[in-house]
């Protein structure tokens, strides 16, 4: 159509590329997911890799009575770079500790509310048949009152699941279970109404005439046009997880009393908040950071996911 | 065109007959059907191989229902399809899909029907993707075919449909339906949302393709201008229903039905000296609801022939003149009168109603 020289044509007319390097070129021009993703690999990196570089153990406490008293509530020194709480334990490597725990439930509770959330909005948008069924039964959910339903599946699973799995993997599977299916209703509202909006657009009547199973259809044509919402309720989804953990340790229903995550070292730290606010600000900005930088990249993500804004 | 070819020398490659849409209104909290909208009612028509039957009529009128009921891509309320000699009526899902590399479709809106996240390249792939199983490499060089075949440059293939123009991206639509080779294809207004320059490049390239692939097409548009040049034979459809269906230079030269003969007078000629002296037809009223159509002729409420007969019987689609089909009740007579000498049963096993 357009005259181009020849040897431009030549170096043009490559085999297509795969489009996750536009993806990648797009969002390394967003400043924020960029900030945002080496904030978080700093986070990773610090909570993952941590605890092998500082070596003291966190729930380490002095056996000789004497010293551990002398050591509580220590504030910074180079022994304790983020000092000691109020059993003499090192709060760095508590807070490191708690970090993995938390980003674990975090993006596990995270993915499955997601992959659930996902699933029951397409297949209530893609099929007229299941809509009524799946969302009332997304209404139900919605309408229970989460934060008694959460504590009552806590207190009613946590011993045979502990028993099972060993007290963490147990607590872990039950806390991640219990935010994942308490946390899927918006993204399943919102999936549906964007999949029948999307249902009546041609590309996806063209993608009938070609004779596209509902499957494929759904895959190739329907799920990558969601995308930004999903990826929006996803980054939203994962600080919600956190913040929902943090607040089942905080009222003392999460993981056992030893075992640190950030709600758990904030719910430690309230009692003496004015004392030593430093140990209710440590995990707080942690908490925050994480789940700020986690909503910049998906910011970013969303954006280069989406090819009219790529190259802008 | 005007002569009637031998049956045995023109095939029919689509049939349809006796074709409803009729899609339900639900009222009040049970959700009780309450009526339906006869969207396409009770259509016949055939297509040849190789020919291009144009259907026009105003908006709303049934046209694109009827071209998408012809593809299945909504299941018919009654009548029946064949394509190639294969009723497709009533065939699973599964049957359908290996058939659909026979008959393709051309959308109005090439914005819409390109799936924004997919480069061209994966667009005019998706059809070898489901229907054959080439190779990557035999895969990219048949996509640079079809886009070399409808005048894209090869090195817009890894480009996504925002970047091309409305011509453009209505091109790739076009190599999309290309791809499995199809016999038959449907073009659901393929020019109506591109402006006038870029619509004769579109025409131009469809007409070509015809000639080169022997394709056969189902051209929808409400531009008769458009259709003159185009189709070999016109139907015109009012309120879900073919009124007249005509070879081209016929119709345009001697349009039978009223409706037909209002909807060419509304055309502008381009000659000013007969433009102002031309009469046009003004239809007075609206188009009624294809909810609640009229008890007789559907086009009674407007027509300004009107007679008694026409709003009590419906008019019987039939063929007037050799080639020339019409439902209205001005022809009765003539018909009777002017076709003493034709077989009686000719009537009957074409057009049937």
């Amino acid at each position: 159509m357009t005259d181009l020289p020849a040897a431009k044509v030549d170096a043009a007319l490559r085999p297509p590329r795969n489009q996750w390097w536009d993806v990648w070129d797009q969002f390394k021009t967003h400043k924020g997911a960029l900030i945002g993703l080496i904030i978080f690999a700093l986070i990773l990196f610090g909570v993952a890799l941590g605890p092998f570089l500082w070596g003291i153990d966190p729930t380490y406490v002095d056996p000789n009575p004497v010293q551990m008293l002398k050591l509580r509530n220590q504030g910074p020194s180079l022994a304790h770079p983020f000092g000691t709480d109020q059993l003499g334990r090192d709060m760095l490597a508590r807070v490191m500790a708690g970090g993995k725990v938390s980003i674990a439930v975090g993006l596990t509770a995270m993915l499955l509310s997601l992959f659930l959330g996902t699933l029951i909005g397409v297949l209530a948008g893609f099929f007229r048949r299941l809509d009524g069924i799946l969302m009332s039964a997304t209404d139900l959910f919605l309408s229970l009152p989460l934060l008694p339903l959460l504590l009552l599946m806590v207190t009613l699973f946590r011993e045979p699941l502990s028993q099972r799995f060993g007290t963490e993997a147990g607590i872990f599977l039950l806390i991640v279970f219990a935010i994942g299916v308490t946390s899927w209703m918006q993204t399943a509202r919102i999936v549906r109404g964007e999949v029948l909006a999307l249902k009546e657009r041609e590309y996806v009547l063209a993608a009938r005439s070609i004779g596209t199973p509902s499957r494929r259809m759904v895959l190739r044509h329907v799920l990558p046009n969601v995308m930004s919402p999903i990826m929006v309720s996803a980054t939203l989804g994962i600080a919600n997880a956190i913040i929902t953990e943090s607040a089942l340790s905080f009222l003392g229903l999460g993981f056992p009393p030893d075992f640190p995550t950030w709600g758990r070292i904030l719910f430690d730290a309230v009692d003496q908040m004015q004392l030593y606010p430093l140990r209710v600000i440590l995990p707080g900005v942690a908490i925050s950071l994480t789940v700020l930088s986690v909503n910049y990249i998906g910011d970013g993500l969303r954006d280069a996911l989406d090819p009219r804004i790529r190259g802008r | 065109m005007l002569d009637r070819p031998a049956p045995a020398a023109r095939r029919k490659l689509v049939e349809v007959k006796g074709l409803k849409m009729y899609f339900p209104i639900t009222a009040g909290i049970l959700r009780r059907k309450v009526g339906d909208v006869k969207a396409v009612d009770d259509v016949s028509f055939d297509i040849y191989e190789g020919e291009t039957l144009g259907l026009v009529g105003e908006s709303g009128c049934g046209k694109s229902t009827c071209g998408r009921v012809i593809l299945r891509l909504y299941d018919p309320t009654a009548g029946s399809i064949r394509i190639d000699g294969t009723d497709i009526t009533e065939t699973d899902s599964e049957t359908l899909r290996k058939l659909r590399p026979a008959m393709q479709m051309v959308f109005q809106d090439p914005q819409a029907s390109l799936n924004p996240r997919m480069t061209v390249a994966a667009i005019i792939g998706e059809p070898l993707d489901e229907h054959s199983r080439l190779s990557k490499a035999e895969k990219l060089n048949r996509i640079y075919e079809l886009m070399d075949a409808v005048g894209l440059n090869r090195n817009f293939a890894n480009r996504y449909p925002h970047e091309f123009s409305g011509g453009q991206r209505q091109r790739i639509g076009i190599a999309r339906a290309l791809a499995l080779n199809p016999k038959f294809i449907v073009c659901d207004e393929p020019i109506a949302a591109l402006d006038v320059s870029i619509q004769a490049q579109v025409v131009n390239l469809l007409e070509d393709l015809q000639d080169r692939m022997n394709l056969t097409y189902l051209f929808i548009s409400h531009d008769l201008s458009m259709v003159r040049h185009i189709a070999d034979r016109v139907a015109v459809m009012y309120l879900g229903r073919i009124v007249e269906l005509a070879p081209r230079d016929a119709l345009y030269e001697r349009p039978m039905h009223p409706y037909t003969q209002a909807l060419l007078s509304a055309v502008p000629e381009p000659d000013p000296e007969i433009e102002t002296v031309r009469k046009r037809i003004i239809l007075t009223g609206d188009v009624p609801s294809p909810a609640n159509p009229p008890k007789g002729c559907n086009f009674c409420t407007r027509c300004p022939k009107v007679m008694d007969i026409c709003r009590a019987v419906k008019p019987p689609f039939r063929e007037v003149e050799p080639g020339r089909y019409t439902a209205c009740h001005l022809y009765e007579d003539t018909t009777t009168a002017g076709r003493t000498g034709a077989p009686e049963a000719f009537t009957s096993t074409q057009q049937g109603v």
